[in-house]
């Protein structure tokens, strides 16, 4: 029987991004916790920036990831609230994209990463911002990072377009790299900034 | 053969592993602690293996040698006599004959050769050079990998032989002349082999397993040879996968036909011997030595194969010698070249561009910084992917096999490495890593089922955070665990699958795992402290026999067939979704022509038939279903006009594809609406499920413990009780003695009082006594006096006589009187004794009364 549900759940994605919203980000306004999911293309960086962003460092070497992982990690903000990132990292490869509603499904952040030396990246971070509008919550926070920027000399996405793209898509654009660690922080603060409080969205939750 | 390498450069870092794999640093400690662990395991084991090996070479041994009476002098040689038999001719033979020769008159540094034999990385190391050697001696090879079959078959014997004489005890001496022979020339083709590395030239990198394994290779070879027969079956219908095996075989030049057919004909010929070919040893033993021997290897496989042996005995288990077919693989790199000549058809070539682009991003990626995998070790690991990718395109490339391959590399050689790895990937991870991942999805369905089944409770608490099983397991089985657990558990788990062939330890595992780390899940508050949690725990199992025993032994019920069961169940939910997915994604995946578009169609009819079942299912859509079986015969139509499409054909085609897409969407789009609601059903039904459940068990608790209060208070009840009545009884017990003395005393008392009327009495009876005493004297003396008067008064008148007499009765009255009186007074407030001494009384009351009267 449970399992008859969850295969449910899995067929639709749509219907769990609005049912586990709740998920999303809670619970009391000062302490809240988020589920954030990290898409784009293989090799973009973005195990690279979750490891800058949780442990501080940078491991060029660092390993292909295989199906997703997870890592959390709190930051406080200015107003003394905190917020909890609970992140799942995904496979970039384009054979995993059938695996990865499992982990956007029910995310109140998704950060899409591409790489500025590869347009190609850039494409296909299109493609994952559509796959969300069609299939994530709907009041999902989105982000367009285009990662690598310290490679500018060999830029091939010019900001402008990264620009452009997120405003007209309603999401919040910045160039990071997770190499020298530049925006890193401002990146997951911003998402901060952004999400929707428990007061504003949902002043009556189930009880729990 | 890197892993070998590596011991002999001795790179226990501080922050590696045995295998030269990165430690976490907060792992380091513990796996410090369980070295000694695993040192004295690995001793155990390999004691346990020795001796099983030592007992079950010798009958194969007696059996093959019946057959090499010609050949007297190999009959120590063990299995690989078979070998010789079968394929080779009498030159060949020769030739051997002659090189093993030549090697021994090059024995000069015995010493030498005995170190060398204790570093089994530099016997690996010798048997190549040996084996390169004994091929440039023979002068075919040369410059290229272009070696005419009779010298190969013969080389390959050769080195052949040079294992089996180094491996076995009993000829060491010999052994040790070959290896002295061997470090000569080693040194002198280091050079062109690295060279020939970095030209990244094709390179034959193969060697075969120590005789002493070959008893398990036959066994485990003839599940690959079953298994490839109902494969090629299977396939021959619907995809092409094996089809450059056979070119391959017909490319690859007569004799290796011969050998191929000798093998096949051998097998089947046994396999007619023997009922239902179950008994694959066929040499003359019977089945029942056979089990029982087969029990005794798995029970060896659970308790861990012994480093020495692992990379050959996973060869064994994956049926690596069966499978091979010579230059298969140097013919699979070789096309390579001919990629810039446009060999390929255009869609292929795409998809071959995109392997090789992601290989490239990955090989660094692949266990970066690993001692082995320098240069040259990403040059095999480069060429082992690319030949994967190119041997069955259906997969390609994905991301866990740069994983899978690496690993490979360090227990054995490149061309080992990829029959290895196209054995397990190939039968037991079949439509797995495919573009659809179709296999992998189901497993998780699966899985998850058998949590439901095996542990509703930690199901319910993860489903209460809100963490879904597959987020965590997904990963694990994927990347069968590597990166996951530590590596001396990888290696383990590793083991058993490989020897099981099927995919049932992954789930056994995973579940162990749940086993073993659920009940700490439990505690936490958080989907991300519950996933911390885990992932920390998994990370530290070093305890790797437990881990193999616990999902070894606690799962028994988890086999094939039910996982087989469950996997037809769930599979049709999950091509529902991947149908939809490859529609929706048609806009981005533009780059992808036709062929390939169709491909995924035809390379999974099955999900058509699912799909027809379930609108079959639907009642009110009957339109739909006549649809979806229109659909099917076009499709049917389709795959064999597919090959040979002219352009309008194929515009034709794209638009009747494209309409049976829309009729599908529309199809999908009700399926979609009624799961839809059944789902919003169940989730609110869940979702107050879920808050009862949490207001019951919160109330189950009160109650638990209110019931406890209760009994509590009861036991302390009856405590007080029992304290109570023996206070009670001693209170009876005094007040008895107390009525009791009070009872004597009274009695006492009374007694006290008769005594004292006793005595009154007495004291009255004496008085009495007394006065009477008294009135007797008293009488007396008035009868003195009145004596004495009436002497007087006979001399008187006797008138005054009489007058006297009249006077006198009162006088004597008084005295009387007088007497009464005082004793009255004496006995005033003992009244009551009057009536007992009224009789003596009453005279003097009668007197006084009389008086009164008067
Ligand atoms: N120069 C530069 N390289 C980066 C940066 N981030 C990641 N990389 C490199 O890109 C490669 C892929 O990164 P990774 O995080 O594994 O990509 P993922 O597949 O998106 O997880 C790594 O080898 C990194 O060395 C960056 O900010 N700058
Ligand atoms: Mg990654």
């Amino acid at each position: 029987m449970g399992c008859g549900s969850s295969r449910l759940d899995r067929t639709s994605g749509r219907l769990n991004g609005l049912n586990n919203s709740e998920n999303a980000s809670a619970h009391d306004a000062k302490n809240l916790r988020v589920k954030l999911v990290l898409l784009g293309d293989s090799g973009v960086g973005k195990s690279c920036i979750v490891l800058r962003f949780v442990r501080g460092q940078f491991d060029p070497t660092s390993k292909v990831t295989v199906g997703a992982s997870f890592l959390s990690q709190t930051i406080a903000l200015q107003d003394s609230t905190t917020v909890k990132f609970e992140i799942w990292d995904t496979a970039g490869q384009e054979r995993y994209a059938a695996l990865a509603p499992l982990y956007y499904r029910g995310a109140g952040v998704a950060v899409i990463v591409y790489d500025i030396t590869s347009p190609e990246s850039f494409t296909k971070a299109q493609y994952w911002v559509k796959e969300l509008q069609k299939h994530g919550s709907p009041d999902i926070v989105m982000a367009l990072v285009g990662n690598k920027a310290d490679l500018h000399e060999k830029r091939e996405v010019p900001a402008q377009d990264g620009i452009d793209y997120a405003e007209k898509n309603g999401m919040f654009f910045i160039e990071t790299s997770a190499k020298t660690a530049d925006n890193i922080n401002e990146l997951f603060e911003e998402i901060a900034k952004r999400l929707p409080r428990p007061s504003q969205v949902q002043p009556s939750q189930p009880a729990s | 053969m890197l892993l070998s390498l590596l011991s002999r450069r001795s790179l226990e870092v501080d922050s590696r592993d045995s295998y030269g794999f990165a430690l976490r640093p907060q792992h380091i400690q513990r796996y410090r602690e369980y070295i000694p662990i695993y040192k004295e395991e690995e001793a155990e084991r390999l004691e346990k293996w020795k001796i099983f090996l030592e007992q079950h070479q010798k009958p194969a041994q007696a059996c093959f040698s019946k057959e090499e009476d010609e050949t007297p002098e190999f009959k120590h040689k063990g299995s690989s006599e078979e070998e010789h038999k079968e394929i080779l001719p009498v030159g060949a033979t020769e030739l051997k004959e002659e090189t093993s020769s030549k090697e021994e008159d090059k024995a000069s540094l015995p010493a030498v050769a005995t170190v060398l034999k204790e570093e089994v990385s530099l016997e690996e190391e010798c048997k190549e050079t040996l084996q390169i050697e004994a091929i440039k001696s023979k002068k075919e090879t040369a410059s290229d990998e272009e070696i005419k079959e009779t010298s190969r078959a013969g080389a390959s014997e050769l080195k052949e032989e040079f294992i089996s004489e180094t491996s076995e005890e009993g000829d060491a001496s010999r052994g040790k002349s070959d290896f002295a022979g061997s470090t000569e020339s080693e040194t002198k083709r280091e050079a062109q082999l690295s060279e020939e590395r970095k030209t990244c030239k094709v390179q034959k990198r193969w060697a075969q397993t120590r005789p002493s394994l070959h008893f398990i290779e036959k066994m485990m070879g003839l599940r690959v040879k079953k298994g490839k027969n109902t494969k090629d079956e299977k396939v021959n219908g619907s995809g092409d996968r094996f089809v450059s095996i056979k070119e391959a075989e017909h490319l690859s030049g007569e004799s290796e036909d011969v050998l191929e057919e000798v093998c096949v004909n051998e097998m089947s010929a046994n396999n007619m011997n023997a009922s239902k070919g179950e008994s694959d040893l066929g040499d003359g033993t019977s089945q029942e030595p056979f089990f029982s021997w087969k029990q005794e290897l798995e029970n060896l496989v659970h308790g861990g194969l012994p480093k020495d042996l692992r990379g050959e005995l996973w060869q064994a288990f994956v049926g690596v010698k069966a499978r091979r077919v010579e230059r298969y693989y140097q013919d699979l790199l070789a096309e390579e070249t001919n990629d810039g000549e446009n060999n390929y058809q255009n869609s292929s070539s795409s998809s071959a561009s995109k392997w090789r682009r992601q290989i490239e991003k990955d090989i660094p990626r692949t266990f970066p910084a690993h001692p082995a995998l320098n240069e040259d070790g990403r040059d095999s690991l480069r060429r082992l992917l690319i030949a994967y990718a190119r041997h069955n395109p259906s997969v390609g490339y994905c991301q866990a096999m740069n994983f899978f391959a690496g690993l490979l590399l360090l227990l054995m050689p490149e061309e080992n490495a990829f029959w290895t790895l196209v054995g397990f990937l190939d039968d037991y991870f079949d439509g797995y890593y495919t573009e659809e991942m179709i296999e992998s999805q189901v497993d998780q369905l699966v899985f998850e089922e058998l949590m439901h089944e095996r542990f509703p409770k930690l199901v319910h608490h993860l489903d209460y955070l809100g963490v879904q099983v597959a987020w965590i397991s997904g990963p694990w089985f994927l990347s069968i665990f590597i990166n996951m657990l530590p590596w001396e558990s990888v290696l383990r788990v590793w083991d058993v699958l490989l020897f099981e062939g099927s995919r049932v330890m992954l789930f056994r595992t995973a579940l162990a795992l749940m086993e073993l780390y659920g009940p700490a899940l439990v505690t936490s508050k958080d989907a991300g402290d519950a996933i911390t949690l885990l992932q920390s725990l998994i990370g530290s199992t070093f305890d790797s026999s437990q881990l193999v025993l616990t999902a070894c032994m606690g799962f028994l019920a988890v086999t094939e067939t039910r996982l087989q069961e469950l996997r037809e169940k769930h599979r049709p939910s999950v091509l529902v979704v991947v149908e939809e997915r490859s529609k929706t994604g048609q806009d981005w995946k533009d780059t992808k022509g036709v062929a390939t578009k169709l491909y995924s169609f035809k390379h999974n009819p099955r999900s058509l038939v699912e799909e027809k079942s379930i609108a079959e299912g639907l009642e009110d859509a009957p339109d739909l279903r006549d649809h979806s079986s229109n659909l099917d015969e076009l499709f049917s139509g389709l795959n064999s006009e597919i090959d040979s499409l002219p352009d309008l054909q194929e515009q034709v085609i794209w638009l009747k594809v494209e309409l049976c897409r829309l009729l599908e969407e529309k199809r999908s789009a009700i399926l979609r609406a009624e799961e839809l609601e059944t789902a919003l059903m169940e989730m609110v039904k869940q979702d107050n499920r879920r808050l009862l459940t949490a207001r019951i068990e919160q109330l189950e608790q009160e109650v638990a413990e209110l019931r406890q209060a209760l009994s509590d208070k009861k036991e302390q009840e009856s405590a007080m009780l029992k304290v109570l009545m023996r206070v009670e009884q001693d209170q009876r017990i005094t007040e008895d003695a107390r009525r009791r003395s009070e009872q004597e005393a009274a009695s006492r008392r009374h007694a006290l009082t008769v005594l004292q009327e006793k005595y009154d009495e007495a004291m009255a009876s004496l008085a009495q006594m007394e006065n009477r005493v008294i009135m007797a004297e008293s009488l007396l003396e008035a009868t003195k006096q009145y004596e004495s008067g009436q002497a007087k008064a006979l001399s008187s008148p006797r008138s005054s006589r009489s007058q006297g007499s009249s006077q006198d009765s009162p006088r004597k009255r008084t005295g009387i009187l007088s007497f009464g009186l005082g004793w009255r007074d004496r006995n005033r407030s003992k009244a009551i004794f009057d009536e007992s001494v009224d009789n003596p009384c009453s005279p003097g009351r009668e007197t006084s009364n009389q008086e009164k009267e008067q």
